[in-house]
């Protein structure tokens, strides 16, 4: 009796999600990934509100910036928003290679290079330009790098060589490499509560510039011929001898199963499309008005109707 | 009366160390002393054969280390000896398969060690009850005869109690009776009352002696108290560095001991309960006054021979003839003369 | 050890009669010799490199994409078994945030869960247990943790028991078998001592990405504890228990499971208790491998630089892990009731009745009320017509930040200074000397002592371990690990040992420290008297206190001394204790003027503060100590305070830190770390201390807890003074003990390089980290297996130590 009892309580308790699971077998659920910095996290939102409104079941999946292309090509998660040129570039032209599929180029221009806060010029009236920096170079000094100042690098994985930059335009500097981005942020806060000077890598669009007043520095501007080309460029020598493209790629990645499981969904994500200022109102919500990301996505979609309409068609 | 022989060991080897076996073999199944030593192994049991007979209580003595658990627990298969043969009801004990050992120990063996080995994690009941658990008797038979093995060693009213929170002797009660609750035929006790005190104790032995009065089982009992032994024993058997020195009954080994080992055990027994007034009785006497029965101890008669005048004449019990005569003088000497010496 | 070698039967080489050091100068001087003639010594040659890592990255590509098993691609199965393990986890899911969509029910109700933890707290355990749990289960609930606790819960709650039975299995089968023992016993080793980070690509490749790699890494690390604790738990079973058992006619399966298994009870929970701690401690690197919860949230907040939500939220994970961990432990060693036979079925099921009737309640309730199924983000209530919020946790956050900003700020020009000049002057040469170091003499030195202490076989497995990252390329980046693991382990070693002494026998430091508070008393006057003349007002302020403070105890100390020595000795514990806490803020505050005066910094000011401002904050430190003994002692009935009672509580304060620190997320201090110390080895030792320091701690506790009472009171009976006894008899009788916790220092500290490598640095640990973005499994792994390589050294030179030493003092 008790045994009778027994089994028919797991008789029915694997019938519950079997019936779950049949259910979503009609519509299993697209997976969106999601990483751990804010504009990503509320446009991964409102990519999902969207898809949603339209009937289709979202899953968001936390995952680190790296390992999460791979796992888009193996058919593990399905899309990412936000795919940086700077950060990422590496892993997802291999993740291209292995399968996953590239959705297209938001119009939204992400830019990397050395940045420094506005209190630097106080101190270092030149530190605007690569040269005027240059001079001022023992003012960033620390203890590892005496006499030469301290560049605050990203972390070694991005696929920037800094180190090759300073010794192609001569800089008297030194990149220290950091092993996450929260460390960049760290330095600065620390750096910037007490004015002390700091040059370091960052980028647009992020948070950084709705907290902290400051500037890139000016580089040679980039050309093809920079890095082929010794003659080319301050430096005579040496190739690279100038700096970062001041509009990087910002993509969306796809799994390259989506066409033919979700049409549908898979020519929204194709229209999807943010630009600057979009993002950085996505991003402003949780950053400055302190709104979960969640709830910055309702609104944003709820400010921006006609641009999430406008990805249907 | 030459009695039934339950348990035969012939030639019992339980040597520890690197490989037994092959050490064993290449001293010819005899190693000595020496080459024991200087090899590293440990003649732990060397050469033992005896018999246990049916319905007795051997006691097994020797000073420690001398080998007594290792000789139990190589009958018992605890340990397998070296080399040696032993049989158990006529069934070569060696040769058993798994499932028969098994067998064997669930129905006809029991045991009682010395650090009583209950288990911490289960009450008295359950403890009591375990051996007939593990056999797959039915809940409720084996609560019962479990209940009855409690009671039987006093314990009734502890039956949820954790060993953890019994006493030294309560606790070996609970061994005793988990060994008792598969009715063995044949019943181990490794030094069952050394862990507790001398109130206890004696109190524990009584309680044995009545057991055992009771529910007459063959025995085989360790103990470093020679006078334990003589309280129980049939026979006695005395072990010395892995060999068994001597065997017989408590009479034998302190009229006749083997050697001066055996000698000193017995230096301090209790002459007047152990030595029977055959052992130290003279020629017939002519003015012997009144009797006692050749097999009576001395204990018993030393004050009728004592408080007389007169020798006293000693009778054999089973055939009421005349057979010597006790006096004063030999009682003496058999009680106090050895202890002088 | 010359000794020793005079014993030693010469082989008629001269040289082994040699004291031991000059054996050691001869390797050495030799392989400088060495690296003069030959370069390949300094550094390995270029040609004779082994591509190991093309080696591997290919294999696991080649597993991945082409290999077969018996016609299966070998990717299919390890799929499958992703997809079989994705089932409890779905279910977990279902079950506490997704709600069952088939049939419309919602998940389980805050409310609901949150009772059944305390219904069974109130079941299993004491008050105490229940006061936790009502603690936490409100903590979770303000603090807008609960969805991500209970998301983080999926994980766990799967992975605890799959780990805790996979752990037993193991165990089990090592005992039985001579091949299993052969074979898992280092994989154990292996397990724990490579960094988590360094498996999770792989397996994100092989087991598909998502909740399932995090289950699967989670279960890889929090394994083995319970292994391990099941041998030896099997081992350790008395023998008298186990021939009971067969001689009780048990068949070999019964003898396990009904004599073996339960009577290593004890043990077994220890392992169990692993498991949970190492579950928790592994919920943010499981988000990395696609974990949602509170380990997503918190790489998010510490990426926004929100260190007080993270704080928060770590915080969370911490009393997941002691909620979890106690409400185990307290199931485990629930007393039977005796008299269960004679209450009736409610009254013996009244816990699981009651849950049941809150279940249903709820989960009708859910239906109109929503703070029922999810705690509201705010908790307000109305007051006249407009909300008031009672507790917000951001604005709480928001504090904590602005506090560690301030903190910061104030602190950083009296710190830098100490900073560089260490930097400079200590861990530069050091790392530079390593750097230096030809690898002959490396792999020599480890070889010689490798022999000297473990034998023939243990120099053999030094040498090749050593070997193993030489001739694969990464000497230096091993070098600049050992030399952030070694300093960083002595420093955890210097402060954990005397923690863990203190914890052990509190009483035994009170001679001297009663000696120095008459000093520090004459001081802290003279310190008032001069203070005015130099600092600013707050600080007066705060030492006026301190002193009135004292003046009123004095007062009653001496007004009521004649009448009751109880509370005479309230007092002089009061006093003791405030002047502990102040002696350690004090020899601080030495400390860094000290050292920052001869990095240049100006200190004046600073230290004046520091050692009169601080006081205050000693007596804040003292109130919450005393707190715990006065509560300590009432609640048991015993007299008001009673000195071991409070001590007692003393030892319990410093465990529970011990286990918070081993399952607070390490990634927060980083943060801090950082912002005081930049970039550098000496933000990267000091995030590894506070987490290498726990072993320490608890095994020079355990170490002097297990001597055998016997030789404490002998040395009692010879007249010793505490301190003697404690310097010639405790501390060499626990040595062992305490050097095998050492080991585990540099174990912990070597682990935590994988996570510092996220602060920035260059040696193995920023490979493993690196090698998860670039893909390139193979070099994670070598880097993670060489880490390893460097810790089982370790353990093979302590543990050979230790192992003699327990032999020779005879307490194997
Ligand atoms: N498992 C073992 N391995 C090695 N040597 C053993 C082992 N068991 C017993 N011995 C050795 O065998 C010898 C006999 O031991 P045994 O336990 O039989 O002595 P004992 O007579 O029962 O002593 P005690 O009166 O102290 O219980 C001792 O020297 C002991 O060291
Ligand atoms: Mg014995």
């Amino acid at each position: 009796m008790k045994y009778a009892l027994k089994g028919a309580l797991v008789a029915a308790m694997m019938a519950v999600p079997g019936l779950a699971f049949a259910e979503a077998e009609s519509d299993d659920p697209i997976i969106i990934v999601q990483n751990n910095w804010t504009s990503q996290l509320v446009l991964s939102y409102v990519v999902g509100k969207a898809l949603e409104a339209e009937g289709y079941t979202v899953e968001y999946a936390p995952s680190d910036s790296q390992l999460q292309f791979q796992a888009i090509a193996d058919g593990d998660m399905h899309f990412q928003v936000e795919a940086w040129e700077g950060s990422m570039k590496s892993a997802f032209e291999k993740a291209v290679e292995n399968g996953m599929v590239d959705a297209g180029t938001h119009s939204a221009a992400t830019r990397e290079e050395w940045w420094i806060p506005n209190y630097v010029l106080e101190k270092c009236p030149g530190a605007g330009s690569w040269q005027g920096l240059d001079r001022c170079a023992e003012m960033f000094a620390t203890a590892e790098t005496k006499p030469k100042g301290r560049f605050v690098g990203p972390p070694a994985d991005w696929g920037k060589n800094y180190a090759d930059r300073i010794d192609a335009l001569e800089m008297n500097f030194e990149a220290i490499n950091v092993g996450q981005a929260a460390t960049l942020w760290a330095e600065l806060q620390s750096a910037y509560d007490r004015k002390e000077p700091i040059v370091l890598f960052n980028w647009t669009p992020n948070f950084i510039e709705s907290k902290f007043e400051g500037q890139f520095v000016d580089f040679p501007a980039p050309s093809a011929a920079c890095n082929e080309v010794k003659e080319w460029g301050p430096n005579p020598n040496a190739t690279g001898d100038c700096g970062a493209p001041h509009s990087g790629w910002l993509k969306k990645a796809a799994w390259s199963g989506l066409a033919e499981k979700y049409p549908g969904a898979w020519s929204m994500m194709q229209n999807i499309d943010f630009s600057n200022a979009q993002i950085a109102a996505a991003a402003l919500m949780v950053d400055v008005d302190g709104m979960e990301p969640e709830e910055a996505a309702e609104k944003w979609i709820e400010d921006n109707a006609d641009v999430v309409a406008g990805w249907k068609g | 009366m030459q009695a039934e022989a339950q348990i035969k060991c012939r030639n019992l080897w339980k040597v520890f160390g690197a490989n037994p076996k092959q050490f064993l073999k290449k001293h010819h199944g005899n190693p000595s002393a020496e080459a024991l030593n200087e090899e590293g192994y440990i003649g732990a049991v060397q050469d033992v054969s005896f018999d246990v007979n049916q319905g007795e209580i051997l006691i097994i003595m020797g000073l420690s280390g001398s080998g007594k658990s290792t000789l139990i627990r190589c009958i018992t298969r605890l340990n397998d000896p070296t080399a040696g043969e032993m049989e158990y009801e006529g069934r070569d004990l060696l040769k058993l398969s798994d499932r028969e050992l098994i067998d064997i120990r669930r129905h006809k063996m029991g045991m009682v060690f010395q650090n009583f080995g209950l288990l911490p994690h289960r009450d008295v009941l359950e403890n009591v009850a375990f051996p007939l658990e593990v056999q797959g008797v039915p809940k409720a038979d084996r609560v019962e005869r479990a209940k009855q093995m409690i009671e039987l060693v006093g314990l009734g009213g502890r039956e949820s109690y954790f060993p953890r929170e019994l006493s030294g002797g309560q606790q070996q009660r609970v061994g005793i009776a988990r060994s008792l609750a598969v009715e063995p035929d044949i019943w181990f006790l490794d030094e069952p009352f050394s862990a507790l005190d001398p109130l206890i104790r004696a109190e524990m032995q009584d309680e044995f002696i009545r057991l055992q009065t009771m529910l007459k089982k063959t025995i085989v009992f360790i103990t470093h108290d020679f006078e334990e032994a003589t309280k129980l024993a049939d026979r006695i058997g005395i072990m010395k560095d892995g060999r068994m020195v001597q065997m017989d009954t408590p009479e034998q080994i302190v009229l006749n001991p083997a050697d001066d080992y055996v000698a000193e055990f017995a230096k301090n027994a209790p002459h007047e309960r152990i030595v029977s007034v055959r052992a130290i009785m003279g020629p017939v006497a002519a003015d012997a006054v009144g009797s006692v029965e050749s097999t009576a101890k001395i204990g018993s008669c030393a004050e009728q021979v004592l408080t007389g005048e007169h020798p006293v004449a000693v009778v054999d019990p089973a055939t009421h003839e005349v057979v010597g005569s006790i006096d004063r003088h030999r009682i003496a000497t058999s009680i106090f003369g050895r202890r002088a010496a | 050890m010359t000794e020793v070698m005079a014993h030693r039967p010469s082989e008629g080489l001269s040289l082994a009669r040699l004291p031991g050091w000059v054996h050691f100068a001869l390797i050495m001087v030799a392989g400088v010799l060495l690296s003069l003639v030959w370069e390949g010594a300094t550094r390995w040659p270029e040609a004779w490199v082994i591509p190991a890592e093309p080696w591997l990255t290919g294999y696991i590509e080649w597993l991945k994409n082409d290999a077969t098993i018996f016609g299966v691609e070998f990717k299919e199965i390890t799929r499958g078994i992703g997809a079989a393990l994705k089932a409890p986890v779905k279910w977990a899911e279902y079950l506490l945030y997704r709600g069952f969509k088939g049939i419309g029910l919602g998940p389980l109700p805050w409310v609901a869960v949150a009772a059944g933890v305390i219904i069974f707290a109130h079941w299993v355990g004491d008050w105490k247990l229940v006061a936790l749990c009502v603690f936490s289960m409100i903590y979770l609930a303000v603090f807008n943790v609960w969805k991500d606790s209970m998301k983080t819960m999926t994980i766990v709650i799967v992975a605890v028991p799959m780990a805790a039975l996979l752990g037993v299995v193991l165990g089990i089968w090592v005992t039985r078998s001579r091949i299993a023992e052969r074979i898992f016993t280092p994989m154990f080793d292996l397990m724990q001592a490579i960094p988590h980070m360094a498996y999770l690509a792989p397996v994100a490749a092989l087991f598909a990405f998502g909740p399932v790699t995090a289950l699967i890494a989670t279960v890889i690390f929090a394994m083995p504890p319970m292994a391990r604790c099941t041998i030896l738990g099997l081992q350790t079973v008395s023998s008298d228990v186990l021939e009971a058992g067969q001689m009780s006619g048990c068949t070999k399966r019964q003898a396990l499971w009904k004599v073996a298994l339960p009577s290593s009870k004890r043990t077994l929970m220890l392992g169990l208790n692993q498991v949970v701690m190492q579950t928790l401690a592994m919920v943010v690197i499981a988000s990395i491998a696609g974990a949602t919860g509170l380990g997503h949230k918190l790489l998010y907040s510490l990426q926004q630089l929100r260190l007080g939500v993270a704080i928060e939220q770590g915080i969370a994970i911490t009393l997941i892990a002691i909620v979890l961990d106690r409400l185990t432990q307290a199931y485990a060693y629930k007393e039977t009731d005796h008299f269960a036979a004679e209450k009736s079925w409610v009254q013996r099921h009244k816990h699981m009745l009651t849950f049941l009737v809150i279940l249903v309640v709820s989960y009708i309730a859910a239906e109109f009320y929503r703070w029922v199924n999810i705690p509201p983000s705010k908790f307000t209530y109305m007051v006249d017509g407009e909300k008031v919020t009672l507790f917000d946790a951001k604005q709480l956050a928001r504090t904590i930040d602005a506090a560690l900003r301030e903190f910061n700020t104030w602190a950083y020009p009296y710190i830098n200074p100490i900073r560089d000049w260490t930097t400079i002057n200590v861990l530069i040469p050091t790392r530079d000397f390593f750097l230096w170091l030809p690898w002959p003499v490396f792999v020599g030195v480890i070889a010689l002592a490798a022999l000297r202490l473990g034998g023939l076989g243990v120099m053999l497995l030094c040498i090749a371990l050593a070997m193993s990252f030489i001739v694969t390329g990464f000497w230096e980046q091993a070098m600049k690990t050992t030399y952030v693991v070694l300093i960083a382990a002595t420093i955890s070693v210097l402060i954990g040992v005397p923690l863990g002494v203190l914890a052990a026998n509190p009483v035994l430091l009170m001679p001297p420290i009663l000696m120095l508070i008459g000093i520090i008393e004459i001081y802290q006057i003279v310190a008032w008297l001069l203070v005015p003349l130099t600092v600013p007002d707050i600080v007066i302020f705060s030492t006026t206190i301190d002193i009135a403070v004292f003046a009123t105890i004095a007062v009653l100390a001496v007004l009521f001394l004649a009448l009751s020595p109880r509370l005479r000795e309230v007092i002089f514990i009061v006093f003791a204790i405030k002047q502990i806490v102040d002696v350690i803020f004090w020899i601080l505050s030495l400390l860094i003027t000290l050292i920052s005066s001869i990095g240049g910094g100006d200190v004046s000011g600073f230290s004046a503060a520091l050692m009169s401002g601080l006081p205050s904050a000693a007596w804040i430190v003292t109130a919450l100590l005393l707190l715990r003994g006065v509560g300590d002692g009432l609640f048991q009935g015993s007299p008001l305070v009673n000195l071991a009672q409070f001590f007692q509580s003393v030892t319990r304060v410093i465990l529970s830190t011990c286990d918070t620190l081993q399952t607070f997320p390490s990634f927060i201090y980083l943060i801090p770390a950082i912002m005081l110390f930049k970039i550098g080895d000496f933000a990267n030792i000091f995030a590894i201390i506070p987490y290498a320091m726990v072993p320490a701690i608890r095994y020079t506790y355990l170490g002097l807890k297990r001597i055998p009472p016997v030789t404490v009171e002998a040395a009692i009976a010879n007249g010793t003074t505490p301190m003697q006894r404690l310097w010639k008899v405790e501390l060499p009788v626990a040595l062992p003990e305490i050097m095998l916790g050492l080991n585990q220092t540099i174990l912990f500290a070597l682990a935590m390089t994988a996570i510092t490598a996220l602060i920035g640095s260059t040696d193995l640990g920023q490979e493993v980290v690196r090698s998860i973005s670039t893909q390139n499994f193979g070099r994670g792994i070598l880097a993670g297996l060489f880490i390893a390589a460097l810790g089982i050294i370790a353990d093979r030179l302590i543990g050979s130590w230790a192992a003699e030493r327990k032999r020779q003092l005879g307490v194997a």
